[in-house]
């Protein structure tokens, strides 16, 4: 009995928490905070499940990850939730070249174009948008990934996991989790489930992903002590 | 001058027989053909039909002369022979089945077998919808020998699965006369064909009807009594075309035919054996026909990156399949699993009755592109995802995005079949990620945090209009690009993600 508990032991895909330094190669994020909590960042291949709302930086959050990393090979967008600007794609840092995007009929259609792209080994990340995919769906699409050496960013809409909450509690085979959401005026990371390490809630991140007036405030600050130089001039 | 002459028989049940076989065995469509080379001499080339009792009785039927034309040994047990009408045939085996006679698709059929013997013989006359005249004296001198030679042509007639009588004399109208007799024997020796052709009837001299008759009256009826007679003799009570044929036939005059020359391009006809009505049944075809085309392909050192299908029906015009491949291929595997995802969402009109595959545009295999950087391997590797996914979502489901001349959010991004034309780089940070399809009336309550960008359309577009741009985002923390019309109207038209 004790012996067979060892050999069972020894396997290498039993995982103790104990074992926390894992010398894995990851991929930072950029920001402190998340990357110590997620041991320095997503691993370099499998599949991360976002469940956030379209609009409140999402994509801006794996700006590093997709634009700095393994540049040669492609970035696909499957059914993006709008048109995607090739302007955008510049101020990101990706090449437009080494952008697809695919917008398949049907969700079914979209999962198998996912994993045809993760099998190609010729994508860096592959970023869908869909409603969700069951354990089965994900279980193929992290193989998929990890077996290629690709990334495969999963962004699902907060809303649809709650309506079906049995499937909200369940746990995907996955490598990483998260739910985003926005509050106190800052993005709010919640690691909900990550390989080799443990989840955290409310990860706070001040991330300024378009032009503000900041700008101009500042220049009308100082437009003002002018005018009033100039008022006292005349 | 030595020509052989061949007499296809029966090509159109051969080719059916051949089909029908291919398919049914089609999972292994690698390991077919395994038929020995036949030497000089034999009397038959007629294979070995395996399960004799197992094929089902098929007739070729014309129905120009209502006469059977062509039958299968299982057609010959119930008492079926050539001539008999479709009455006395059905009559005799209610159970048969009958193919329709058609001249032009036997003379397509033939095309395509002066096609594979072209690799192996220069000189192909294609002599009528069931005869092939090849000249072998010139070629002699390349295979060595007599036996060499015939053997080659013969071991790729046998490849080809057609049965034939087959001759060899000084001109195609002797041969032909002697392929029609079933000579089946290979002579180069003068002697030796002149005594067989004499043995040949006149009825199966291409001599026009009145003038066999009038030889019959005079106690004509066997070709060497024909060639005895003296020219001159002849010449005073026939016409000049009796004349000249003549002398053809004692090979006395140099042969005046158009010689065969291949094609161009690919093309490769098949008549289906029965009416297919759908795609999933079509596939083995297809598949026989890449593998023409991978032979073809590979003979040549060529591959392609275009193909198409025709499929033919009895009523509807013909459905052009095309598939694209983002990097040429040759192999039968690789277009098999393009023509598999391409096919899938195909619906057949009507059943389908032949199939032709066309390939018209060749490259070359380039033999330096063979190397072994990841970079490379990485090109191949995007080319052959794209070729996947734009076979099976349509052509029109990915793109690559461009970046066009214009300050303007809606002409910003255009899409564009991945080819290579130059960038124009501008980045912009107050362009958002996504765009709606049109900007939708904006509904939420939202903060401005960027703005305003003011911005005109361009004069050369129809409408002028004026717009103030502004990011703003909302109670949930979601930016949008919004923007303020003449009219004081709030739009949204983008997200930042």
């Amino acid at each position: 009995m004790n012996k067979s508990l060892s050999t069972l032991e020894n396997h290498p895909h039993i995982w103790r928490a104990r074992e926390q330094n894992q010398q894995e190669e990851r991929f930072s994020l950029g920001f402190e905070q998340l990357d110590k909590a997620l041991n320095g960042g997503v691993s370099t291949s499998g599949v991360v499940r976002i469940r956030t709302l379209t609009g409140i930086g999402e994509l801006s959050l794996f700006k590093q990850v997709i634009s700095k990393q393994r540049s040669h090979k492609l970035i696909v967008f499957i059914n993006p939730p709008g048109h995607i600007q090739t302007p955008w794609l510049a101020t990101f840092g990706i090449d437009a070249k080494q952008v697809l995007i695919v917008k398949p009929s049907s969700e079914k259609d979209s999962l198998w174009a996912t994993e045809q792209c993760l099998k190609s080994t010729a994508c860096h990340c592959v970023i869908l948008w869909n409603s969700g995919v069951n354990t089965k769906e994900a279980r193929r699409l992290q193989v998929a990934a990890t077996h290629n050496d690709a990334l495969c960013l999963l962004f699902t809409l907060p809303n649809t996991s709650i309506k079906h909450s049995s499937a909200a509690l369940q746990t995907l085979p996955i490598s990483l989790d998260l739910c985003l959401n926005y509050q106190h005026h800052a993005l709010q990371v919640s690691v909900i489930k990550q390989r080799h390490g443990w989840p955290k809630d409310n990860i706070a991140i001040q991330n300024d992903w378009t032009p503000n007036n900041r700008a101009i405030k500042w220049a009308l600050e100082h437009n003002k002590v002018k005018r009033h130089a100039l008022h006292s001039v005349s | 001058m030595l020509w052989a002459y061949l007499y296809l028989h029966q090509i159109t049940l051969d080719t059916h027989e051949k089909t029908n076989s291919s398919v049914s065995n089609s999972s292994k469509y690698e390991t077919k053909n395994k038929i020995q080379p036949q030497g000089i001499g034999k009397t038959t080339n007629r294979h070995a039909q395996q399960d004799k009792s197992q094929t089902p009785p098929v007739i070729v039927y014309c129905e120009k002369t209502n006469r059977i034309v062509q039958r299968n040994n299982a057609a010959l047990q119930h008492g079926i022979e050539i001539g008999h009408g479709l009455a006395q045939a059905a009559a005799l085996c209610p159970k048969v089945c009958i193919i329709p006679f058609n001249k032009e698709d036997e003379r397509l059929i033939l095309v395509q077998l002066a096609h594979r013997l072209y690799p192996f013989v220069s000189d192909i006359v294609i002599d009528a919808h069931n005869g092939l005249a090849i000249r072998l004296d010139n070629l002699v001198h390349y295979y060595g020998g007599h036996k060499e030679l015939w053997s080659t042509i013969t071991h790729e007639l046998s490849l080809s699965k057609v049965n034939y009588h087959y001759a060899t004399a000084w001109s195609i109208e002797a041969a032909r006369i002697m392929a029609l007799n079933s000579t089946d024997q290979y002579q180069s020796d003068r002697d030796n064909i002149k005594h067989l052709l004499s043995q040949c009837s006149l009825s199966l001299t291409a001599l026009d009807k009145k003038t066999k008759e009038a030889l019959t009256r005079v106690g004509i009826a066997y070709v060497n009594q024909l060639l005895a007679m003296p020219v001159h003799e002849l010449g005073r009570r026939f016409d000049n075309n009796t004349i000249t044929y003549l002398t053809a036939l004692r090979g006395e005059t140099f042969p005046h035919v158009t010689l065969f020359r291949p094609a161009e391009h690919f093309e490769h006809f098949t008549l289906l054996p029965f009416d297919i009505e759908n795609t999933q049944h079509l596939t083995p075809f297809m598949v026989k026909l890449l593998d023409y085309l991978a032979h073809y392909l590979r003979a040549r050192n060529l591959q392609t990156s275009m193909l198409c299908f025709h499929i033919d029906f009895r009523e509807h015009p013909s459905t052009h399949l095309e598939i694209k491949s983002a990097l040429p291929q040759s192999t039968v595997d690789s277009w098999l699993s393009l023509l598999k995802l391409r096919i899938e969402n195909e619906v057949l009109p009507e059943p389908a009755v032949s199939l032709m595959l066309r390939c018209d545009h060749f490259e070359t295999i380039d033999g330096n592109s063979g190397d072994f950087f990841s970079n490379a391997f990485n090109e191949v590797a995007q080319k052959q995802l794209i070729g996947r996914l734009n076979a099976k979502l349509g052509e029109d489901c990915t793109f690559q995005p461009a970046a066009s001349d214009t300050h303007q959010f809606e002409y910003m991004s255009i899409a564009r079949a991945s080819s290579n034309t130059p960038e124009l780089p501008f980045t912009s940070d107050i362009v958002p990620t996504f765009l709606f399809d049109s900007p939708k009336p904006l509904t939420q309550s939202t903060q401005v945090c960027f703005g305003p960008v003011r911005l005109h359309s361009e004069w050369w577009h129809d409408a002028s209009r004026k717009r103030d741009y502004f990011i703003a985002q909302t109670l949930h923390g979601v930016r949008m690009l919004i923007f303020k019309d003449e009219d004081s109207q709030w739009w949204a038209q983008g997200l930042f993600s």
